[in-house]
């Protein structure tokens, strides 16, 4: 089952807990709002019955203690509402230019898929009609061919196997300072056991990066002067928060994340966060809910070996992983290492976000 | 009577400014230009039935660009589903129209052109997955090939790749992109800066944008067959290219050099 659908499922299933304890017979009272966090959509409760009532919903977006949370939209603010209509299954939402504003690719498929995704929640609503400015969209939403109803299943995971990794580039020969320079960073914590093989590549450089991060050094991946200088003095990084057990630290200044066990830093990974905006929430969460093969519906992209810790904010391997704070909230972690982390992070396992950690 | 409302309109721009330059657009004082939407990067909106509520990209900035240099203030665009609806022979009710049209000479016997305001190749985008990325036209023919009906990229492929299996050719590049994200088909052929728009614009709904067959085709504006306006829409064009607004565009929309990608053969 698909990430976004699994949330939905459960999200909906503690929906009909709520109302069934309530009031079996009753209509429903609240409409589910289709919002952001992270990579995925979470639905929010808001007081209706009516497609209307969760759209305007939607178009007003997440509440002052939502946004605290990082809950976004993608629909720009103030966007109006022209009207709406319902026949046979299908509403028609017709929107103002504003909802089409803008030349980022994402936002505009995102806002698309959080209308249909809100819409379809409706009780009797099998398909939404995008209208703009009263005309079909033809082309305006990348990747979303709203010129026809769209069905929660159209903006869903697509029934496709995710990508396989890169074709391997031609191994560049070992050297015995490459080697030297790896065992080190293993030692320290920064690469894994298995990445020492003597052989420069992405991985040795994302170690240095990490390492480059937690020292407060340019993060540039090179072993310059400084760089050498820090190695050789260095110590194994500590946790920030003392505790027991297995853990995840992930610190936002630094662009690393720490697994710890016990008292002890059993690696330090280089990770990118989310950008200003989509800021990684901070505080102590758990983890949620796993998946190898993640779908991120509002923004059309696989998210391989996802470890969900709060709403739709996973840990997950990316293809870029950036020296900056790059994502939409979500913690990328680059692909030697995704695997691994995801092995050694089971349901219930701690995750503090800590925004400064010096 | 084809005089006569000519007369008529000129007599009517006389009365309306007194300028006697006043463009012979078919309404006085209004720029009607004729899309084929959507095509990523260059145009794309919101339409009710031929009606463009909204528009954008790079041809409706040049249009109204153009306009701008020709004085009129009023721009309405109308939307033909088919691109071979634009460049059939006879009567227009638009002045110009933009939609990537490449000049032909087929297509030159039915309607006037301008000069080129761009020239492009056609780019192949495959699909997510595919094992081996072609590199050569060889390698092409044995995929499932895909490409809008009526455009350069079908020609191409019937008459130079000539593939194995019976090619898709589709009514629209909407479901074009579409059936290559469901995999459909292996690859599509198509002008090669939409497919760059296309393919950064969503990275993980295709696989590469492997290359492109040279065709140098040049992108003109399309006039109804002996429209006096050409003369006025080439100089305004000329004025545009020349002030480097052209470039700005295509740096706005279209962002990717395509002229760099690796030469299929």
């Amino acid at each position: 089952m698909s990430a976004p659908l699994r949330l939905a499922i459960s999200l909906l299933a503690a929906g009909v807990v709520a109302s069934t304890s309530a009031q079996a017979s009753a209509p429903a009272t609240t409409v589910e709002v289709a919002l952001l966090q992270g990579e995925q959509v979470v639905h929010v409760d808001r007081p209706g019955s009516t497609v209307r009532a969760a759209v305007s919903a939607l178009l007003v977006g997440p509440t002052r203690a939502e946004k605290a949370r990082e809950i976004t939209s993608q629909v720009p603010a103030g966007t109006p509402l022209r009207s709406v209509s319902f026949a046979r299954g299908v509403a028609t939402v017709d929107l103002g230019e504003r909802f089409a504003g803008g030349r980022n690719a994402e936002s505009l498929s995102a806002r698309a898929a959080q209308v249909v995704l809100t819409g379809t929640r409706v009780p009797g609503v099998r398909a939404v009609r995008l209208r703009v400015k009263g005309g079909t969209p033809l082309g305006l939403f990348p990747g979303v061919v709203a010129s026809h109803p769209l069905t929660a299943k159209d903006v869903l995971a697509p029934d496709l196997p995710p990508p396989g990794p890169p074709a391997p580039s031609a191994p560049r020969p070992p050297s015995e300072a490459t080697r030297a320079l790896q065992q080190r960073l293993a030692d320290l914590g920064y690469l894994a056991p298995s990445g020492v093989d003597g052989r420069p590549g992405p991985q040795t450089t994302s170690a240095v990066v990490a390492f480059q991060k937690w020292t407060g050094l340019a993060r540039d991946g090179v072993v310059g002067p400084a760089t050498q200088a820090a190695l050789a003095a260095a110590a194994r990084p500590g946790p920030i928060r003392p505790a027991s057990g297995r853990r995840v630290e992930v610190l936002l200044d630094r662009q690393v994340a720490l697994l710890i066990d016990g008292d002890r830093v059993t690696r330090v990974l280089d990770v990118s966060t989310g950008k200003p905006g989509y800021e990684t929430p901070v505080g102590s969460w758990r983890v949620i809910r796993k998946e190898q093969r993640s779908w991120s519906v509002p923004y059309s992209v696989w998210l391989p070996w996802a470890t969900y810790f709060v709403g739709g904010v996973a840990f997950h391997e990316y293809p870029e992983v950036p020296p900056i704070a790059a994502s939409h909230g979500c913690v990328r972690v680059p692909r030697w290492d995704a695997a691994w982390l995801y092995s050694q992070t089971p349901i219930g396992t701690p995750v503090t976000v800590i925004a400064s950690s010096r | 009577m084809r005089a006569l409302v000519a007369g008529f309109v000129v007599a009517l721009a006389v009365v309306a400014s007194g300028a006697a330059a006043a463009p012979p657009t078919k309404v006085p004082g209004e720029l009607r230009v004729g899309l084929s939407m959507p095509a990523a990067g260059f145009q794309v909106g919101a339409v009710r039935g031929r009606d463009v509520v909204l528009a954008k990209g790079l041809e409706v900035d040049l249009a109204r660009l153009l306009a701008r240099r020709l004085g009129i203030t009023r721009v309405r665009f109308v939307n033909e589903p088919f691109l071979s609806t634009l460049v059939r022979a006879g009567k227009k009710d638009w002045d110009i129209a933009l939609a990537q049209i490449t000049v032909t000479p087929v297509r030159a016997k039915r309607v006037d052109f301008s000069t080129a305001y761009l020239t492009a190749d056609q780019g192949v985008l495959v699909r997510r997955g595919l094992a081996t990325k072609p590199t050569t036209i060889a390698a092409l023919r044995r995929l499932q090939l895909c490409a809008e009906r009526t455009s350069t990229g079908g020609q191409l492929i019937v008459d130079r790749i000539k593939p194995t299996r019976k090619p898709r050719l589709l009514n629209n590049p909407s479901s074009l992109s579409y059936d290559l994200f469901t995999q459909r088909c292996d690859a599509i052929v198509f002008d090669a800066p939409t497919l760059a728009v296309l393919q950064r614009q969503a990275p993980d709904r295709y696989g590469p944008l492997v290359g492109r067959i040279v065709t140098r085709e040049k992108y003109a504006i399309a006039l109804e067959k002996g429209s006096p306006l050409r003369p006025q829409i080439n100089a305004a064009l000329a004025s545009v290219i020349r002030s480097g607004a052209l470039k700005q565009l295509r740096r706005r929309w279209l962002g990717t050099d395509t002229s760099t990608l690796r030469v299929l053969r």
